[in-house]
């Protein structure tokens, strides 16, 4: 009896893990099938294919966009981590005047809901003549509230005599922020990291306000318009051939560190 | 604090800095045309821009795509808000340009010397009466035209015993209880006589709203003068026609288009659709697949000739350019008769020009290309669009109108035309 | 040298008080001046009092996308709650495998939300997709999934659930592990079933979890756009047009940006408001 309810439990949990896994499964196999087969696929298609994925190539440049992306999220990444953790720093270990008016006016911009900003920030970047270019996309990114916070709440629990003793040593500030508190924050930038290397990775809103120029768009931006827009001529395949390049990398980068990821998002409590 | 305030200057000072350095290249010395980002319409391009700068050397004209990627329309736009307006656009929208007219950012082509024989000479009165701007000028040169007409299966009218594909709304009934059915009996339709996309976007209604409303109303203006004209008995008799259609389910209401071709899939028997369609169909039909294009279908009791919808796009100079009139001499060679024929031999684009299929010049490409005959003799019964600068929300109020009744049957022709009026005459109000 | 040290904080914020004027304080004057403006930002703009207020007011399409975002929020709050709870109950158990179905779960979390929209616009469809293939297959029939306007939406809810719920799960396990063991030991004793020790201990331990649980996904709810955008384009007749969708489509669309950035303005206070009540509740409960 209870061997048969514990094969029950586990079919159960094994239905409910599928449901999660397998309409990816779906999508791979019927980038690969032929394209009249899709409306019938469930499992595997008669016959693979790849025409769907050199149609697609033909169509759209996924590549040079999967460079755009990468350059995009890469610069945000490093901008976030190093401006995050000077303000961090600053704010929890330096003594200044205005620190907590700083420290509020932080907390204050994280209830501010991004609606509110939208389209006088596109104003703005028609103003600097960034529209088109790469700065539209990195330069509002490059400071976040949520990563500022996190970096002072993790330096508060580092001791000042190790920062102390550093200074001794004759290390100036940067010096210390670089060379003293990074080695001892590994997991703060790895969360720090991470989520804000995922959520640019997967923006999709800005690009599509602030970049037209199809040479300068990143893969989300591309794939969506790609999905709305009439250049896929109806084929479904291709659709779905270039969903399954945008999951790609980051499937991939799941697969190692699937445990970094779970546990940084867990502990941001964002989604994307 | 004093501190804080010059170290922000400083970073503001940085900003401007490297914002001011990345927009400063382009030499200014050719003029610069934007052409369509269609590999054809490049070719095109090259070829008319190669022979003009070997016998212009003084008046040098480069050719550039559109940026690829969105809409042409917000391209421009994008370059407009930037001032990065090239010389000469060709591809735009005719029912852009009132708003870009009024926003002072085209040149008026009629004060430019020779331009109005020439159009004289290339367009039909109507023609010009439709390209006027509301302020009595003339900002646009008409090019090419792209007409909506119905594209039909033809072997499915053999199958359905019918001697021609049906012209008139009762005939199109008929045919499309006949053809529709349910293949595998689970009470499901399987294909459908027609489709059209039930999305709201404004600009689906060219492929089924519009044409169908000039094919009825023997081309009559949606609006005229800032004020609404649509609504008419040929509207209605348009929305109460396709409300049936859907009602019966000839048309599916379900997206079709997120899946494979409907149409070259043998789910659908017709379509509304331009001569682009041409290659699409070459380029993917299966074996055995015949199809051929006729009019759009009208009311019952209909007289006079079948007007559709062209698409038209068109050349326009941005005030941006400093010799409009080097421009303009530029262009015509552009639209001459034999770039006429180079454009329909490259890309199987209409020109838009008056007699384009009794003109001898142009016989041999028609015999060779018998569809597209089919649209050149329809091009001399085609209609652009009104001249209003807010055309596209027009579009876009009707569309939701139509969603709700065409396709939703939750509000009667009457009561949709009616309520799409109001809204389009509060929107001139503003 | 003792100036150098006063000066240094401020260097070191100085990034995010340049950050802060562009992109935040300068953005939310502009937006008030812009609320009363007309600007299709080729034209100058232009004083128009009130005017994109009162439109405001009477914009059926924009009461409407508030009145959506609600309705997902109603639907996809509840949901998410139940099933992550559900799973994270589960997993929670001594059971084999543990990290791979939590990796499961967890997988669509990290993929784009563009990926997830075009996946299952697939799984939608009317005749070939794959849920009403399954429908039909056991008998039910077909259901309009994207094109019932009465359904589309929920369509779109279940959908985001299924997108987000693996995040949920793994924040309810770490709150499900804050429970100590004595509570259910002692349960135990009383001959406490399953059910009794849920909504006994678990339930009320974790209902800080819970909260946090709900302020995100209305946070995320609120910011709805790319599921409708790609799927519905916020049809049929309006049902799935969510607020940020309707924003975007009068900035970007018809370059309303008065317009647009009123309705902005007047949709944070709403987001703004309905935060600070679900807070209000929070802190009532503890």
């Amino acid at each position: 009896m209870k061997k048969f309810k514990s094969i029950l439990f586990y079919t159960a949990l094994t239905i409910s893990a599928l449901t999660f896994v397998y309409p990816f499964y779906w999508m791979v196999m019927a980038s690969i099938a032929p394209e009249n087969e899709i409306g019938n696929l469930t499992l595997i298609p008669t016959s693979l294919t790849l025409s769907s994925y050199s149609q697609m190539l033909d169509k759209i440049p996924i590549g040079g966009a999967f460079i755009n992306s990468l350059i995009v999220a890469s610069s945000i990444t490093f901008g976030v981590l190093v401006f995050g953790s000077m303000i961090g720093y600053a704010l929890s270990k330096l003594m200044f005047k205005g620190r907590n008016l700083i420290f509020y006016v932080i907390i204050f911009t994280m209830t501010l809901p991004f609606q509110i900003t939208l389209i006088p920030q596109y104003i703005i970047m028609v103003k600097f003549g960034w529209i088109d270019t790469y700065w539209a996309l990195i330069v509002p990114y490059l400071i976040n509230a949520l990563s500022i916070i996190m970096f002072r709440q993790y330096f508060k629990s580092i001791p000042d005599s190790l920062i102390d003793a550093a200074r001794l040593d004759g290390c100036n500030e940067l010096q210390i922020i670089f060379r003293i508190l990074w080695p001892n924050s590994m997991p703060a930038i790895i969360t720090i990291g991470i989520i804000t290397f995922m959520a640019s990775w997967n923006e999709v809103l800005w690009p599509l306000i602030v970049i037209r120029e199809e040479s300068l768009m990143t893969m989300p931006q591309l794939v969506t318009l790609f999905a709305v827009g009439g250049r896929a001529e109806s084929q479904l395949g291709v659709k779905l051939a270039s969903a399954v390049m945008l999951a790609l990398p980051i499937v991939l980068a799941y697969l190692f560190f699937q445990k970094y990821f779970i546990q940084s998002m867990a502990s941001a409590g964002i989604k994307e | 604090m004093k501190y804080l305030f010059n170290i922000i200057i400083v970073v503001l000072l940085s900003y401007v800095l490297i914002s001011c350095s990345s927009n400063n290249k382009d030499s200014r010395n050719a003029l610069l045309y934007w052409c369509s980002n269609n590999t054809d319409e490049i070719k095109f391009a090259k070829i008319n821009t190669d022979e003009w700068n070997k016998n212009n050397p003084n008046d040098q004209v480069k050719y550039q795509p559109v940026p690829e990627g969105r809409s042409s329309e917000e391209i421009i736009l994008a370059a407009v808000v930037g001032k990065t307006t090239p010389d000469i656009y060709s591809n735009m929208w005719q029912g852009d340009v009132e708003a870009y007219a009024q926003a002072g950012v085209l040149v008026a082509l009629d004060t430019l010397k020779g331009f109005l024989d020439f159009l004289y000479e290339r367009c039909d009165s109507v023609v010009i009466e439709e390209i006027k701007s509301l302020d009595g000028h003339i900002y646009q040169i008409p090019w090419k035209i792209n007409p909506i007409m119905l594209i039909y299966n033809i072997n499915f009218i053999n199958d359905l015993e019918l001697t021609s594909p049906p012209k008139i709304y009762s005939e199109f009934f008929d045919a499309s209880k006949k053809f529709q059915k349910d293949f595998d009996g689970d009470g499901y339709i399987d294909r459908w006589f027609g489709y059209s996309e039930v999305e709201v976007t404004w600009w689906q209604r060219f492929f089924d709203f519009y044409p169908l409303y000039l094919a009825a109303s023997g081309g009559a203006p949606l609006v005229k003068n800032n004020q609404v004209a649509f609504n008419n008995e040929y509207a209605i008799e348009v929305f109460s026609f396709l409300q049936e259609m859907y009602k019966k389910n000839y048309f599916s209401k379900e997206k079709l288009s997120a899946r494979q071709d409907v149409f070259l899939a043998g789910v659908t028997a017709t379509r509304f659709t331009g001569p682009w369609e041409i290659a699409h169909a070459e380029k993917f039909k299966p074996k055995g697949f015949e199809y051929e294009y006729t009019f759009m279908p009208v009311p019952d009791g209909h007289q006079g000739p079948v007007y559709t919808y062209g698409d038209p796009k068109n050349i326009v100079i941005f005030k941006t350019c400093k010799y409009p009139q080097s421009a303009w001499n530029y262009i015509k060679t552009m639209i001459d008769r034999e770039s006429d024929l180079k454009l329909l031999e490259i890309t199987n684009q209409l020109p838009r020009r008056k007699n384009l299929s009794s003109d001898t010049f142009f016989n041999d490409y028609f015999t060779n290309n018998p569809k597209m005959k089919i649209f050149a003799d329809q091009s001399v019964y085609v209609k652009g669009t009104d001249a209003s600068p807010v055309l596209k929300e027009i579009f876009d109020l009707i569309s939701q109108q139509y969603e709700a009744c065409v396709v939703y049957g939750e509000k009667t022709p009457e009561e949709a035309i009616n309520d799409a009026a109001d809204a389009v005459n509060l929107l001139f109000l503003e | 040298m003792i100036n150098k040290k006063k000066i240094l904080p401020y260097l070191l914020v100085s990034p995010y008080l340049v950050h802060f004027m562009l992109f935040v304080a300068f953005p939310v004057g502009f937006s008030i001046v812009l609320t009363f403006h007309k600007w299709n930002i080729i034209s100058p703009m232009e004083f128009t009092g009130l005017n994109n207020y009162i439109r405001l007011f009477n914009d059926k399409t924009f009461i409407r996308s508030i009145s959506n975002t609600l309705i997902f929020l109603v639907i996809h709050i509840p949901l998410q709650i139940i099933v992550a709870l559900f799973l994270a109950e589960i997993l929670n158990q001594k059971i084999k495998l543990r990290g791979a179905f939590r990796g499961a779960f967890f997988l669509p979390v990290i993929v784009s939300g563009v990926v997830v929209t075009i996946l299952w616009q697939q799984l939608y469809g009317y005749d070939t997709g794959l849920l009403n293939r399954l429908l039909t297959g056991i008998g039910i029939g077909k259901i309009g999934w994207l094109t019932d306007p009465n359904i589309a939406m929920a369509s779109i809810a279940v959908m985001a659930t299924w997108k987000n719920v693996g995040l949920y799960i793994v924040l309810f396990l770490v709150g499900l592990q804050t429970v100590p063991t004595q509570y259910y030991e002692a349960a135990d004793l009383e001959g406490a079933n399953h059910l009794q020790k849920f909504f006994r201990i678990t339930l009320p331990m974790i209902n800080p979890t819970i909260f946090m649980v709900v302020i995100l996904s209305t946070i995320g709810g609120f910011s709805l756009f790319i599921e409708p955008y790609i799927m519905t384009g916020g049809g049929p007749l309006n049902s799935t047009m969510s607020a940020v969708l309707y924003i975007y489509k009068q900035g970007f669309f018809y370059y309303h940006m008065g317009y647009a950035a009123t309705l902005g303005l007047f949709f944070a206070f709403i987001i703004l408001a309905v935060v600070m009540i679900q807070k209000k509740f929070i802190e009532k409960d503890h």
